[in-house]
């Protein structure tokens, strides 16, 4: 093998490239290039309304926009000391299901699973395996039909609101999902058993595990961090313990503990982590899959996924046959000056948010730590730790193996760009 | 007939939002024809793109390209010209037009019965906030005359 230069990662969300440096047979470098440029959201909240907040950070990504609601409510909450009521916690739930739901759907079969069945695209996946695609399609569909009967549109939903939700939404649309839903729920439980039937290339990292855990709950918003080296950090002292540093190359920062390690967030932490309090569908197909845990293959994050969408679309189905219109769907919110942090569980991992503002209720200060910011270095910790491997594989098979690699990560470049310290001069070099 | 008009485009990104103000002018001009079609806007259809042609039996898309022509060059591209288009590799925002037509060709068959017509505006500068070009906003008239067109030809 040679050295590999990919200049555009094909199948991730915004725009990276990789490159690992041979030298006498030897891996002497390995770079994850982000060079979307930045997009200084964090700068331009400043000086906003906090009810503005919620829809403006839903912008940074279109895969996951109900994560930056949700962290960005409750710690917009938190800084105004107001707690929601369990119906609106219930219908935050259900939303998240939704983008679960449509993420995990096109992670599995559009952008990972063209890797393991050798194709070069979803296309030519869709070419030889037609159904699969359809299946996938329309579980995908599901999930953005649930945002969209809650948030008015199927991308970039509306409506959630620091204190809940701008009104309820109507009871009849959601419950005309549920068929579609307990459909979804079959196909996810028969995507279970075929995640278990794909070739994963070989790979065994000995992670820290960092997620949201919740002794009564699946861990998505409520709960303390959670590590597999033991730790558990209240969202109150997430940045005492996770620390973000400004790496010259990169137009993303890249997370490690105070320690110095490498962390790892996403579907495989969450189920490591957390697989005591999935739904009884999601505990039998996790019993059937006869998985030892912890799963520590990157790569079979794509059937820690599968799981997922077994309890997402349960979840689902609970929390609309239990729904029901009761108070008023927002609280009305006494503005206070102070400042709040929240955390929820995208659906490629962690993401936490901390605001100031002041007495009028506007933002003084933004921090914005997205799950793929956290995940960059352990990328190229686990591609170094690939690199003996692939320095014996022809050429083709090794940068596709790097590259599938990236992939299985379900990377957000768009949202790990947001440094901030950006001197005049990087600036020109980023805009040329 | 189940027609859609759909306008695509980001309206943020300079000539790109050529499709979305092009459809916006139509519909102002010919209320009458927009009243018996189904007219959406979408600045990133996607994949949903399947879904807005669900039960459709024409759809008219309208959206910017990028190519070697002049800035404000209208063409008209049929069903069999569209199919000829090589799609590059997707990202998870990368399904662009051609390869989610192509997509739908290969899972949904009932798509065969839906004629396809896009017309594309060429588009000159994408920057972000910088407004339509002058001459492909000179371009707007021609393409909302094509627009209405393509409707009576379906509608007589």
């Amino acid at each position: 093998m040679k050295t590999i230069e990919v200049a555009a990662l094909a199948r991730v969300e915004g725009e990276g490239g990789l490159y690992i440096g041979v030298k006498d047979g030897q891996v002497v470098e390995i770079r994850l290039d982000i060079y979307e440029p930045p997009r200084f959201f964090e700068g331009f909240l400043v000086g906003r309304y906090l009810q503005e907040v919620p829809d403006i950070t839903a912008r940074i990504c279109g895969i996951c926009p109900v994560a930056y609601q949700m962290s960005s409510v409750t710690a917009l909450e938190k800084a105004l000391d107001v707690e929601v009521s369990p119906q609106v916690y219930a219908l935050r739930r259900l939303m998240y299901c939704g983008e679960y739901i449509e993420s995990h759907a096109l992670h599995i079969y559009l952008l990972q699973a063209p890797d393991l069945l050798g194709q070069p695209s979803a296309l030519d996946l869709a070419a030889i395996v037609p159904d699969v695609v359809k299946n996938a399609l329309r579980m995908k569909k599901i999930g953005n039909d649930v945002l969209k009967a809650i948030g008015g549109r199927s991308v970039h939903p509306v409506n959630a609101c620091v204190g809940g939700f701008y009104r309820w939404p109507d009871v009849a649309p959601l419950k005309a999902l549920l068929p579609e839903l307990e459909w979804g729920l079959e196909a996810a439980k028969e995507t279970v058993r075929w995640s278990l039937t794909l070739p994963y290339p070989d790979l065994e990292i000995d992670y820290e595990f960092v997620a949201i855990h919740h002794p009564e709950e699946y861990g998505v918003m409520h709960g303390d961090a959670w590590s597999s080296k033991g730790s558990k950090t209240s969202v109150a002292d997430y940045e005492m313990r996770y620390f973000e540093e400004h790496v010259q190359r990169s137009n993303a920062l890249h997370g490690h503990t105070s320690y110095g390690g490498t962390y790892l967030v996403g579907p495989l932490a969450r189920l490591n982590l957390n697989h005591a309090q999935l739904l009884p569908a999601a505990q039998k197909a996790l019993k059937e899959a006869k998985l030892k845990l912890p799963l520590k293959n990157p790569y079979k994050s794509l059937i820690a996924r599968a799981i997922e969408l077994v309890h997402f679309y349960e979840e689902a189905i609970q929390l609309i046959k239990t729904y029901q219109l009761d108070g008023p769907s927002h609280l009305a919110l006494k503005l206070k000056a102070g400042e709040g942090c929240g955390m929820s569980e995208a659906p490629r991992g962690l993401l936490y948010h901390r605001y100031k503002i002041d007495e009028q209720g506007m933002v003084k200060f933004a921090k914005i730590v997205p799950p793929t910011a956290q995940n960059l270095p352990r990328i190229e910790a686990d591609l170094f730790a690939l690199a003996p491997k692939l320095v014996k594989m022809e050429q083709d098979v090794a940068t596709l193996t790097a590259e599938h690699l990236v992939r299985a990560y379900d990377p957000c470049i768009s949202c790990a760009t947001h440094f901030l310290k950006l001197k005049i001069k990087e600036v020109v070099h980023v805009k040329a | 007939m189940n027609i859609l008009i759909l306008g695509i485009g980001q309206s943020l990104r300079g000539d790109d939002a050529a499709g979305l103000e092009a459809v916006q002018l139509w519909q102002a001009q010919h209320p009458d024809s927009a009243a018996q079609v189904q007219v959406e806007l979408s600045e990133l259809p996607g994949l949903a793109l399947l879904d807005l042609l669900e039960g459709m039996d024409a759809a008219i898309l309208v959206d910017a390209v990028q190519s070697s022509a002049s800035a404000g060059t209208v063409i008209c591209l049929g069903p069999d010209e569209l199919a000829s288009f090589t799609p590059d590799a997707g990202s998870a925002h990368g399904w662009g037009v051609a390869e989610t037509l192509q997509l739908g060709r290969l899972l949904v068959p009932s798509l065969a019965n839906c004629r396809v017509t896009l017309i594309g505006i060429a588009g000159g500068q994408f920057s972000m906030g910088a407004g339509l070009s002058p001459k492909v906003r000179a371009a707007l008239e021609k393409v909302a005359d094509m627009v209405e067109r393509e409707i009576q030809n379906y509608l007589k």
